[in-house]
Formats: structure tokens, sequence, C-alpha cells
């Protein structure tokens, strides 16, 4: 029973974290970018939702859509003005993001202050039965809204005209700029689209937890493990990450203290890596030892 | 230019005396500047991103505490031997994480600084937990014949942390110059020429990670016993990835980077001090204009600038 249970509660963030994590793959493998303020984009939607259920109205489903289109736009503007001209080198995606990081946290802490805020709907904690165990809404609105994003994630990659034009630039860019696509609005949609994705992580989680400026750190660690687990270029090995991951650390809990958590995903990846150098689905580039 | 900065920063408290902040300023970020000079060497010279360097710092950390506390060791043994340990862990470490390729490889070493903070933080009866090992002893004066060096004031440990800091680089300026650096250098250009040459790329990046944990974990034993405490604070993420932009920030690949980036990393926040809230969002931004405007770090754009006004005055 507990085992379930916690594979329940381990399905729910891991959804989170996939969510988090098809962001930075996608960006990775469109853009060649490792964005380590994608948790500050995740922690500023969860800002958002509250901002908009404190001073506009306090209808939570509108608060999420919010906060992912702002979440885009943020994206859209570091992509523009930062990562843009930082593809071409790690370290100094590295460096950015921690400015980022620095910057965002300490805005918000100056706009908000150091206490962690409570996104409240008292709507969202009614518990569902689920045969012996019983969920809150709030559980089952995350595991919901993921899937629909994750399935209309993949419906845009594979149907319309922008996601193909996406995945043709994270194949080939130079053969993708020769069939008329223009690399710097796929950049931007990219980055818009995972930011987006990012903020509404955030403010799906918010109403469960609480909102506190640090509150994206974890996701980022563990959205970077999933991406690497995955095989970093794969987005259906990213949300498989995220979700081994949730579960994964849910279930550990039962065997270990609750502060070894961590570090059981961490020597999981590494005991992976050693088996499969280049993740669960990742493959060998050409010229790569 | 390495050595007039050592001069310097051993003559300064004797020129402007009275000045116990400015020194335990000073100290701290020399506690810095020391694993920044390990790191430096993996990614300035070799090419390798760690982003979980400040971990060995705290294996370093750790075994020193431990080994004067309880075994009643002098500072500078319990020191090597902290630095040895580290190398210890980094070769362990190294030997399956060093075969991943980049990307992967940064990621695991996040992985393995995380991990080793969890171990810094949980267990209790070998790192005191979340409190760390408090009561690390000052170090006992130095007795060289008649000499006798008080190493336990203020003052007198800023004199110990010049010198083990100039060992560190001395250590970095050897490994440059020696043909192992050459062969360190041809890895970072192109792996596969290297290799071509014969260059055994594995046991290069295998011994350089190990040197380079074991001078991160010097560093981290001297800061442990000038904060007199080993704690997981000292040794978390997040100090990881600030090493990281201390060495970018200098200029990675410069032997005197880690000295400047980390006066500025440690210094500008104070000097920013009149708008204390601001501070640290504008440092962020300065970070991040860096990144977008000087790749090479701050000396990287000084050598860039001096060319300039060379060309200037040619012309």
């Amino acid at each position: 029973m507990a085992f379930l249970e916690q594979a329940l509660n381990g399905l729910m963030m891991g959804s989170i974290y996939a969510l988090f994590a098809v962001g930075m793959v996608l960006v990775f493998g469109v853009m060649r970018v490792l964005n380590f303020a994608h948790g500050v984009i995740f922690m500023a939607g969860g800002y958002m939702c509250h901002a908009v259920m404190t001073h506009v109205v306090a209808f939570y489903p509108l608060a999420l859509l919010l906060s992912a289109a702002g979440g885009a736009v943020i994206g859209a503007v570091l992509e523009r003005l930062v990562f843009r001209r930082l593809r071409e080198s790690l370290p100094m995606q590295i460096v950015a993001s921690l400015g980022l990081i620095l910057m965002v946290q300490n805005g918000v802490l100056l706009l908000f202050g150091p206490e962690a805020v409570q996104i409240s709907v008292p709507a969202m904690r009614t518990v569902v039965p689920l045969g012996p165990l019983g969920v809150t809404l709030q559980q089952v609105l995350i595991v919901v809204v993921v899937g629909v994003a994750m399935a209309g994630l993949h419906l845009f990659l594979t149907r319309s005209r922008l996601g193909t034009a996406m995945r043709a630039a994270s194949q080939d860019l130079q053969a993708a700029r020769v069939v008329g696509i223009n690399p710097d609005r796929v950049f931007a949609l990219t980055f818009a689209l995972a930011s987006g994705l990012a903020a509404l992580g955030g403010a799906l989680l918010g109403p469960l937890f609480l909102v506190f400026p640090a509150m994206g750190d974890l996701p980022l660690l563990k959205g970077l493990t999933a991406i690497v687990l995955g095989g970093m270029g794969s987005v259906g090995g990213a949300v498989l990450g995220g979700l081994a991951i949730g579960v994964l650390e849910a279930e550990s809990t039962l065997l270990a203290p609750t502060d070894y958590r961590d570090l059981v995903v961490f020597a999981v990846l590494i005991l992976v890596l050693l088996v499969r150098p280049y993740g669960l689905f990742g493959r060998r580039l050409r010229g790569e030892p | 230019m390495l050595l007039g900065l050592g001069v310097a920063a051993a003559l300064l408290p004797v020129l402007v005396p009275d000045q116990p902040y400015a020194v335990q300023v000073l100290t701290l970020s020399l506690c810095s500047v020391v694993p920044a000079v390990g790191l430096n060497l993996l990614f300035g010279y070799t090419g390798l991103v760690s982003l979980g360097h400040m971990g060995f710092a705290g294996v370093g950390a750790y075994a020193a505490a431990l080994l004067m506390k309880q075994a009643g060791w002098g500072f500078l043994p319990a020191l090597v031997a902290g630095a040895g340990m580290a190398g210890i862990v980094g070769l362990l470490v190294g030997i399956p994480c060093l075969r991943l390729r980049s990307h992967f490889f940064i990621i695991v070493t996040l992985a393995v600084g995380l991990i080793l903070g969890t171990l810094f933080n949980n267990l209790d009866w070998l790192t005191g937990g979340a409190e760390g090992l408090p009561g690390v002893p000052r170090p006992r004066p130095l007795l060289i014949g008649e000499l006798r060096i008080v190493l336990g004031t203020a003052v007198g440990f800023y004199w110990m942390a010049v010198a083990v800091t100039v060992a560190a680089f001395v250590v970095q300026w050897a490994v440059v110059r020696s043909p192992f650096g050459k062969s360190l250098a041809a890895i970072r250009q192109d792996e596969a020429m290297a290799a071509a040459r014969g260059v055994n790329v594995f046991a290069h990046k295998l011994a350089v990670f190990a040197l380079s944990a074991a001078i991160a974990g010097a560093g981290g034993a001297l800061r442990a016993c000038f904060l007199r405490v080993a704690a997981p604070s000292s040794f978390d993420l997040g100090e990881s990835i600030n090493l990281v932009a201390v060495v970018i920030l200098g200029g990675a690949g410069f032997q005197a980077g880690p000295a400047v980036g980390s006066l500025v990393f440690v210094a500008l926040p104070e000097v920013l001090r009149v708008a204390s809230q601001a501070r640290l969002m504008v440092f962020g931004a300065l970070l991040v204009v860096m990144a977008l405007y000087s790749p090479r770090g701050l000396l990287g754009a000084a050598v860039a600038l001096r060319r300039r006004m060379r060309r200037a005055d040619a012309v």
C-alpha cells in the first residue's frame, strides 16, 4: 500500500520534472544551449500565478494560462538578449545563467520579501478517492495538465509547420537554412515554448508546496538528471527520465531516510551512465569515442 | 606578475596596519583562490568543466578537521593529508566519469558534488551533520630553529594562507610549463588529434582531475582552519558554481586568473555594499554582460585591450 501511495506521489512530482526537462531538452536540442536559469523561470511562474490570483482574478485555470504566457514572454526576451549569442560556448552559458539566477532571485526578494507565499485554491484540496487511496484534486490536475501539455507538444512537433521547422533545425541547422527556415525565429519560438512550460510547472506546483525564491533549484537538478538519463536530445527520453526520477525518489523514501532521496537519484544516474554512457535513449554521434 | 602579486599580498598587513576587516576579507578570498587554481588547471588548461569541485574541497576540509581535532595533527600535515584524501576521491570519481562525453561529464560532476554535499550533511557520526565540525584548533606556532612564527593570530594566519596560495600557484606554473601541461593543452584543443599524436588522453585527464581535486582539497582545509569549522554550507552546490564563475571571471587558462577572479568576486559585492539590497542583482547583471562581451574573462579583456593600444601606437 505504501508502495502504491509513493508511486502515485512519484508520478505527480515526476510529471513536474518531465514538464521541466522537456523544455530544457528542446532548448538543448535546437540551440545547443544548456539554460541553468530554467529553474528561475519555473519559480517566476509560481510568483506570476500568485500575483494573478491575488491582484487580478482568483480563478486558478486563468492564472495557470497567464503564468505560462508570462513565462513564454520572459523566455523570448532572454533568448533574444542573452542566449542567442552564447550558442557556441557552454562555459559562458553557465556564467550568464548564474548572473540571471542572481538577478531574478534577488529581484523577487526585493518585490515579494523573503517569506514564502501561498497560492490558495481551496477547491483543489478536495480529496478524490482512488480505490483505497486518496489523492487531492491538485495532484490529479497536475498529472492531467502535464499529460495534455505533452500530447499538445507532440502534435505541435510532428504535425505543424513550425514544429517541423524546430525538428529540422535541431537535426541540421545548415540544411534547415537551405530549405528556408529562419533559425532566429525558431530559436525564439523554442525558448518561449520551453520557458512557458517551465512557468506552467511552477504555477502547478505552487498550491501544493509554497512559492519561494529557491523553489526552482531542485526541479533544475532533477530536470538536468532527467535529460541526461534520457540521452540529451530525445524529448521522449526526457519525459520518461523525469517520470522515472519522480517515482524513484518517492520509492526511495520507503527504504532510506528522506535526506538521502537526492543521493539515491544521482547515484542511479551515475550507475546508468556507467552502463550506457549516452543515456538510456541517446545515440553515439559520429566521430565520438 | 604572479611573483609581484605574492610579494604585495605578503607585505600588505605590514604596509597598511590595523585593518583587521580587510585582512579577514582577504584571507577568506584566498581560501577560494586555492580551489580556483585547481579548477583552472582542469577547466582553463584541459577544457573539462566540473560543477561539483567544492565537494572535493569539502573532502579536504573534513579530513583535515578530523585529523586536527581528533588525532591532534598539526596544521600543515593535516592540510597535506586533506589534499591527498581529496585527490584519492577525485581519482576514484574520475575513473568512471571521465569516460563520458562533455555534457554528460558536466552533469555527472554536478551529481558528484551533490552526493558529496548530501554525505557531509547527513553522515552525522563522521561529519557532524548540518552543524559541521566546530572547534578546529588554531594552527600551532611554527618553529624554524630559533625563529618562532605565530600563526594563530589573524595576520599570522593570513601569511600562512598567502604561503599556501603561493604554493598552489607554483604547482600550477610547474604543471603548465611541463610536457604534461603541453599534452593537456593539446587535449583541450583537439582530443582526437592529441590521441593520434600518442597522448594517452584518459590517463592525462585522470591525472589532472585528481591533481585538481587535491588542490581544491587543500583550499578546503585552509578554509576549515580559518573559519575554525568544517560546515556543509561552505561546500554545497552554490559554492561549486560560484567557483566556476570565479575562474571564468578572472580568465580561464590565465595563470593569474584565479587570483583576479576571486578578488573581484569577493571584493566587488563588498564595494557595492552601498546599495545592499540590489548589489547581488547588479553583480548578476555584470556576470551576464561579461558572458556576452568578454568570453575570456577580465584578463582576456585586458590582453585584448593592450593589444589594441599597441596597434594604435604603431599607427
